[in-house]
């Protein structure tokens, strides 16, 4: 009843002493075709081969008779148990079969009367497969079996199906299809699809299309046509357990509940509620005490290596920071021949002006340039005596385009016995002033030092400094440069304020200085009908102009650029010109030509670059 | 003595100045060393200038005089109207002179905030006043009756430049009008096609005014360039 192995010859079981003679074991009735384990060959309603009916015979033969009769009535019973052996059976049962007496070594029959272990040997009666082919298979296809749960000695575990109502599993469909010998009828009654001998790959591939069958299974060898009687006959070699099976061999001393970690030497919680438990986690306020966190040290620990690379990387930034000299570029370029041909062309026509006194060309009439005639009659109506406020608010390279205007206006002013106060807002406007004042004396015969004009200088600030002039220019400027207090003596006792001049006169080059002057002294100037005259440079007159032409004019009269000066020189008796406006007309025609021919050059060279491209 | 060195100081004035304009000329075949050095001495020189100009006709004649002048002649007027005009500017000139150390630097920032508002305040006030609103005046009294000349002759040529004043003005700030409302998400947005004409043409006027401002730099300079041509001939004809 304990299903362990006994010899024959024992009356009773060594273990269970349950009796063993008289009892018979009836073997199933192996199924004519069983999924898996019917040789591909082998056609349904084939007689078996002789071998294997010898097979079962033997087999049937040694079955004692005992377990024969408890088969039977096994059989007989209504109700058959769906679960298969347990684990522990199993592996007893495997045990047993390792570890059985050599009773075959008698010269018996193999010495095997457990039901399922006769089954499987009654399935690979077909092939004989000893333990050691297991192995060998296992090891060598990588295929692993598994054991089912399904014993031989349980046919009546399920209801019989017949052949038509079973269908073939996936697997067998697929193995049938990659095979040339076809299975007819479905799968034999008695045999659940997946009961089967399980098969799979150890690479995790599972499916039926994909299952290596071992040759032992799949194929039909030539054992199986070979008489197999002598083999069964054979004793069974004691049995060379392998490695893996030897590993799967269950061990009695151990204890699978067993706790695996080794508490024995993990603390005791000595406080809390988990007091006396040992690897625990401790719930004592000390555990979570808080505390200063310790300090580390910031130095790095720098390996040769990045020693190595840090060397590295600061050579290169000091190679960056390095001034690397210039590449010397060739005297003799494209570049600078055309830049010298320019210069030659511009150059040339104002050397030969100048140096010839040319004056062929036609002066500018004060009608012509915008602001001139108004100017000139502003100064004119100007009475005898009158303060002028004179702002020198430009820089000496615009000296040659304006000195000429600034000394007519001078000279007119000299003319009307005008006394000039100086001022300016740029650094080197008092030293502008005074040099051309000079010179301007000295031309009009009138000795040195006479109270002509005073040079207040330099008013700080800006356009704050503007708006102080216009309000308070004693304030603002209350000595002139030669220490003096003007503004204690006639003529300049009588002035608080800028709107108290008879006129102002701005002579700038930047519309900035221009627009400031406007803005902060214009007002002031307009509502005491002062007027308010510009000489400007040729730059500076496209924006300045919009406040002349205003209705009403916020500038009285305007005198721009060097064609302005040469005009109003006109209206003042002529000056001499000396070849400038020669050289100025001529200047701008070469100018133009020099513009044209470069815009043609450039056109053309861009249109024969086009068209070469488009060839390319 | 002194009237030699004055008689002198012209010829040899006139020799520097001929020296510098040839090194600068010599710009003409490239940056050389003449070049850089004329640049230098011309950026000392107006540094130094600068310097002497503030010490001599600000600090000297506008702040420490008065102070002694009123106080020599015992004018309270005078003391009084330096403490309140003048003593609160060399206060501040003198808190700005923390600005010089970095430790001390921000110690100015009441006085640049003082500096950036009022003149901030100055330059707004003055542009509203002195521009914005005269130059919209005369734009809007550009085609006006009153201002119209009274001769028939000139009377087209002022309304042809009225109407072009007028065109060019509306046209470029419809040029810088770039806001369009979006009619529906997603949709690509386009300024309608009579903006977008109008546009163009403000464009044009802008392209137009940038040129004639260029003319009147490249004229400057030429003018400046037969300025210094003159004054090196004048020199050959004086020395040589």
């Amino acid at each position: 009843m304990c299903r362990k192995p006994n010899t024959p010859v024992q009356e009773e079981c060594l273990y269970c002493q349950a009796p063993l003679k008289g009892a018979g074991f009836i073997a199933p009735a192996e199924p004519a075709a069983e999924g898996s384990q019917v040789p591909p060959s082998e056609e349904p309603g084939e007689e078996a081969p002789p071998a294997q009916s010898d097979l079962f015979s033997s087999l049937e033969d040694a079955v004692p008779d005992w377990l024969k009769e408890t088969e039977a009535s096994f059989l007989e019973s209504p109700a058959p148990e769906a679960e298969g052996p347990t684990s522990e059976q199993l592996s007893d049962q495997i045990d047993a079969l390792i570890n059985q007496p050599l009773t075959s070594s008698e010269g018996q029959g193999p010495a095997i009367d457990d039901d399922w272990l006769a089954s499987l040997l009654a399935e690979a009666g077909l092939n004989e497969p000893s333990i050691e082919d297991l192995g060998t298979a296992q090891d060598q296809g990588g295929i692993e079996l598994e054991p089912t749960g399904t014993s031989q000695d349980e046919p009546g575990e399920e209801p019989p199906i017949a052949p038509e109502q079973v269908q073939k599993p996936d697997w067998v469909s697929h193995l049938e299809a990659g095979s040339t010998i076809k299975l007819e009828g479905g799968m034999p009654p008695g045999e659940p699809p997946d009961r089967g001998l399980q098969v799979s790959e150890t690479t995790g591939q599972e499916g039926p299309g994909e299952v290596e069958i071992p040759d032992w299974v799949g194929k039909p060898g030539p054992e199986a046509d070979t008489p197999s009687a002598p083999e069964t006959e054979k004793p069974l070699a004691p049995a060379d357990l392998p490695g893996w099976l030897e590993a799967l061999k269950p061990s009695e001393d151990l204890s699978p509940s067993e706790p695996v970690e080794d508490l024995t030497t993990a603390e005791v919680v000595k406080a809390g509620p988990l007091m006396g438990l040992r690897g625990v986690l401790s719930a004592h306020p000390s555990a979570i005490r808080a505390r200063k966190p310790p300090t580390y040290s910031i130095k790095l620990r720098v390996t040769d290596e990045q020693h190595a690379r840090v060397e590295m990387m600061e050579e290169l930034l000091a190679n960056e920071q390095k001034p690397k000299p210039l590449p010397s570029k060739p005297i003799i370029s494209s570049r600078n021949i055309t830049r010298l041909v320019v210069a030659l062309v511009l150059i040339l026509p104002v050397i030969w002006a100048i140096f010839t006194g040319s004056q062929r060309v036609p002066l500018p009439q004060p009608n012509i340039i915008p602001g001139v005639v108004n100017c000139t009659q502003s100064v004119q109506r100007l009475p005898v005596g009158a303060s002028v406020l004179l702002a020198f608010d430009y820089e000496a390279g615009f000296s040659g385009e304006m000195n000429l205007a600034v000394s007519t206006a001078i000279s007119q002013l000299l003319m009307k016995n005008a006394f000039m106060t100086l001022v300016t807002t740029t650094s080197s406007g008092a030293a502008l002033a005074e040099s051309l004042m000079n010179a301007s004396l000295s031309t009009a015969g009138i000795p040195e030092g006479t109270s002509a004009y005073t040079n207040l200088g330099y008013i700080p600030g800006g356009t704050l400094g503007l708006l102080g002039l216009a309000t308070s220019p004693r304030a603002v400027l209350p000595y002139s440069l030669d220490g003096d207090n003007v503004w204690a003596a006639a003529p300049l006792n009588t002035i608080s304020g800028v709107a108290d001049f008879s006129a102002v006169l701005l002579i700038t080059h930047d519309p900035d200085i221009a627009r400031s002057w406007i803005e902060q002294v214009g007002p002031l100037l307009q509502e005491a009908g002062t007027p308010l005259l510009l000489i400007t440079s040729a730059q500076a007159e496209p924006l300045v102009r919009p406040y002349y032409e205003a209705v009403p004019a916020q500038v009285q009269g305007m005198v721009p650029g060097l064609a302005g000066g040469l005009a109003y020189g006109q209206t003042t008796g002529g000056s001499p010109q000396n070849g400038t406006w020669d050289a100025f007309s001529a200047g701008v025609t070469a100018s133009v030509l020099v513009i044209l021919a470069g815009a043609i050059t450039g056109v053309v060279v861009k249109m024969i670059k086009a068209k070469n491209k488009k060839e390319s | 003595m002194l009237e030699q060195i004055t008689q002198l100081a012209d010829p040899i004035g006139a020799f520097i100045g001929f020296a510098l304009t040839i090194m600068v000329l010599s710009y003409i075949i490239g940056d050389n060393v003449l070049f850089r050095l004329a640049i230098s001495i011309f950026i000392g020189v107006a540094s130094g200038y600068a310097a002497v100009l503030i010490l001599y006709n600000v600090l000297w004649h506008q702040v420490i005089i008065p102070v002694f002048q009123a106080v020599t002649t015992g004018d309270t007027e005078g003391l009084l109207t330096y403490a309140t005009q003048v003593a609160p500017a060399v206060i501040l000139g003198i808190w700005m002179m923390t600005k010089a150390s970095p430790r001390l630097a921000r110690g100015s920032t009441p006085v640049l905030a003082f500096l950036t508002g009022v003149g901030a305040a100055t330059v707004i006030a003055g542009a509203v006043r002195g521009t914005i609103l005269p130059q919209v005046g005369a734009s809007m009294n550009l085609l006006s009756t009153q201002a119209a000349p009274p001769e028939t002759g000139r009377l087209v040529g002022w309304f042809i430049n009225g109407i072009i004043i007028l065109a060019g003005t509306v046209t470029t700030l419809i040029y810088f009008q770039f806001g369009v409302r979006r009619q529906e998400e997603g949709v690509p947005v386009h300024r309608s096609a009579i903006l977008d004409y109008l546009s163009t043409a403000g464009h044009g006027f802008i392209m137009v005014t940038l040129g004639v401002l260029f003319a009147g730099v490249y004229v400057a300079a030429l003018s400046a360039l037969i300025d210094r041509v003159r004054f090196i001939w004048e020199i050959i004809l004086r020395f040589f």
